[in-house]
């Protein structure tokens, strides 16, 4: 029974963008082979044109030359090269819809599968000989060295912060007047959805919104994350029990219910049977009916690729797209959007 | 050690109001406050359109009444465990059942796609069943029935068996754990009366069979020619044994998951307080552990609301210094 637990909690963070980082370091002796041959080919080829120095999570990365042979170890990494035009040479599978989201669809490519997310193929890797590799803080600072040693590396520090990841991703490949593009883009779309909804709200917006999924056997409130992220932007408002610096909790009891009451409540799961009885056992609720969104028929059931695991600025414009509708807005910039 | 029948007597009584006073907390406590008064309303004059009532209902009159069985019933399994195979670190555990129940609750979802509750309920029993008869099986002694040793040595390769399969249909599946986890979280709560109904009363059964049996426990103790010349028939009292085991054991596993703690070390509490005599020991170890499962959970509510934490964990926390007083104040007093 000893290892069991293990196996649940590999499974369980490969569930979730937001879990512990689960690594695997065992094969470090092959690796370390790799880079000894690699190093010394790359030593041959140095030219040199313009160093760049990126700053990012764990350190700075020298980057000599444009890259071309770029590998992604997460999802928002993934969303955001294709929204800057590069397709990775390798990258890790999606959480949902394997190996690549059907959003992404053929942006990226086709790349060398490298495993999941939380336990990438280094082996594969370095066989790819790439000269750009984006990770995560969270998900990849044990193998970070390793990393390091096969290729430039940049680090994200949170795995959900599209904007800055944007930035740096723009910096390491030189596409920084795209980034600007982009981000320019997203800016005026931001400008105009708070500008529209403020006339359509009134004096009920700022409203207090909260971020609920729901899992086989227990109910998630989300304090932090990609939607979060974006949502703040955009100038929702959590409601007050909700602003905490943590990722959020787990509810294992129907009488928790009236934590998640907020003036709007948006939903995102996957479409396990098991978490669709859940949700069904704890939307049927009396408690449910009582919270203020259900009551004033707030309650927006929505896309967790979108809302959750993608986390780069396509999924973030999804997400956008997603608030015009249900609040019934006129997309007034999106004509020229560069990505729709 | 309470040593006069009077002293035992009154330390029963104590167990059995503690046991009372856990169950009234259970049903008082937790994210939504409730007074006794409402409580006693919620019972008798129930009105559907109160929250509270509701709450009470729905949500904590089922996991009351599966704490107190799943508790009592894992105590009473440790006890009999420990008896039969006169090994005081044996515990439901170690008859494969645990094991079983997950084998056949992996196997029921990950190869038969089997997610509803109450149908891995009756996977999870099934299972424990199975594992717990081919224990006993390999645990024969050729021609002389079962061996305590042989048995214990079968649990341990049952469940190194069991778990290795599961491990291996759970990886090839990662998909279906969601559906799983209902079970495999070790919990009293979200168990829906209805769905847990069907294996209650097999609980309740076999600890009254298990307190008619006091006098044959009693002398399982001493060397088999003993018993034998007392007039036992050793083989027939410990295949019964086994068969309360596995239908004490095998139903909390099915109904609760898996809960440690509660059937190794309640044993030992009620034995450094009321001694090895079963007809104090079984009944005294019923109350301690459903009192103790009962109290773990309402804590767990308390903790960090609303969220809860794993009962499991607080069984062990609660129970663990208790057990080390018990242990150090019997040793200085023999």
């Amino acid at each position: 029974m000893i290892l069991l637990p293990i196996l649940i909690y590999n499974n369980r963070a490969a569930l979730e963008t937001s879990d512990l980082p689960v690594l695997s370091t065992l094969r470090i002796n092959s690796i370390l082979l790799f880079l000894l041959i690699f190093s010394i080919g790359s030593l041959a080829s140095g030219a040199d044109r313009h160093a760049v120095e990126v700053r990012h999570s764990l350190g700075t990365a020298t980057i000599t030359d444009t890259p071309s042979r770029v590998v992604s170890l997460y999802q928002g990494a993934s969303d955001s090269l294709a929204a800057l035009g590069i397709q990775p040479v390798g990258m890790v599978e999606s959480w949902t819809q394997k190996p690549i989201y059907d959003y992404l669809g053929d942006r990226l490519g086709q790349p060398r599968m490298l495993g999941m997310e939380t336990q990438p193929d280094l082996e594969g890797i370095a066989w790819l000989q790439p000269d750009l590799i984006v990770g995560a803080r969270y998900r990849h600072y044990e193998v970070y060295p390793l990393l390091d040693q096969i290729a430039p590396t940049v680090i994200a520090e949170d795995v959900y912060d599209f904007r800055s990841l944007l930035g740096m991703l723009a910096q390491a490949t030189g596409r920084t007047n795209r980034a600007h593009a982009l981000l320019d883009q997203w800016d005026a779309r931001v400008e105009d959805f708070q500008a529209r909804i403020r006339e359509k709200l009134g004096d009920q917006w700022p409203m207090e919104v909260a971020i609920l999924s729901f899992r086989g056997d227990h109910a998630r409130i989300y304090y932090k994350g990609f939607a979060k992220q974006v949502l703040d932007e955009l100038g929702f408002k959590a409601p007050p029990a909700h602003r905490k610096d943590t990722w959020g909790i787990k509810l294992t009891s129907q009488e928790s219910i009236p934590a998640m009451d907020a003036d709007a409540v948006f939903i995102f799961m996957l479409g396990d049977p098991a978490i669709q009885r859940t949700y069904e056992n704890w939307t049927s609720h009396p408690l449910w009916e009582n919270l203020s969104a259900v009551r004033r028929d707030q309650v927006f059931q929505v896309d967790p690729v979108t809302w959750n695991m993608g986390a780069g600025i396509i999924a973030a414009h999804r997400l956008l797209d997603d608030l015009y509708d249900h609040y019934g807005l006129e997309d007034g910039v999106s004509e020229g959007c560069i990505l729709c | 050690m309470l040593n006069s029948a009077l002293a035992r007597s009154a330390g029963a009584l104590t167990c059995l109001l503690l046991l009372a006073l856990a169950a009234v907390a259970s049903l008082v406590y937790g994210n939504i406050p409730v007074t006794l008064g409402t409580l006693l309303d919620s019972l008798f004059a129930y009105d559907a359109g109160n929250i509270q009532h509701l709450v009470i209902r729905s949500e904590r009159v089922s996991r009351t009444v599966v704490a107190l069985a799943v508790g009592a019933g894992l105590a009473v399994a440790g006890v009999l465990m420990q008896s039969l195979t006169r090994n005081p670190l044996a515990s439901p555990g170690i008859l494969g059942i645990n094991a079983g129940a997950l084998f056949f609750v992996v196997a029921g979802a990950t190869l038969f796609s089997l997610s509803l509750p109450s149908d891995l309920i009756w996977l999870a029993f099934l299972g424990a069943g199975v594992a717990a008869g081919l224990v006993f099986t390999l645990g024969q002694e050729p021609g002389q029935g079962l061996s305590p040793v042989r048995t214990v040595l079968a649990g341990v390769a049952i469940t190194a068996l069991f778990v290795s399969f599961s491990q291996g249909l759970l990886i090839m599946n990662q998909d279906r754990l969601e559906s799983l986890l209902f079970w495999l979280a070790g919990s009293v709560s979200g168990r829906s009366l209805d769905a847990v109904m069907g294996l209650l009363p097999i609980i309740a059964v076999a600890i009254v069979i298990t307190l008619l049996m006091t006098r044959q426990l009693n002398l399982l103790g001493m060397d088999d020619e003993v018993i034998q010349g007392l007039g036992l028939n050793v083989v027939r009292t410990r295949l019964l044994c086994v068969v309360l085991v596995i239908a004490l054991a095998g139903t909390a596993v099915a109904i609760a998951g898996l809960i440690g703690f509660v059937g190794l070390i309640v044993p030992h509490m009620a034995r450094a307080i009321f001694g090895t005599d079963h007809r104090w020991l079984l009944p005294a170890s019923a109350l301690i552990g459903a009192a103790l499962l009962l109290i773990a959970d309402t804590v767990a509510r308390l903790v960090i609301p609303p969220q809860e934490i794993p009962v499991g964990v607080v069984t062990a926390l609660l129970g663990t210094p208790l057990f080390l007083h018990l242990a150090r104040k019997t040793r200085s007093l023999t």
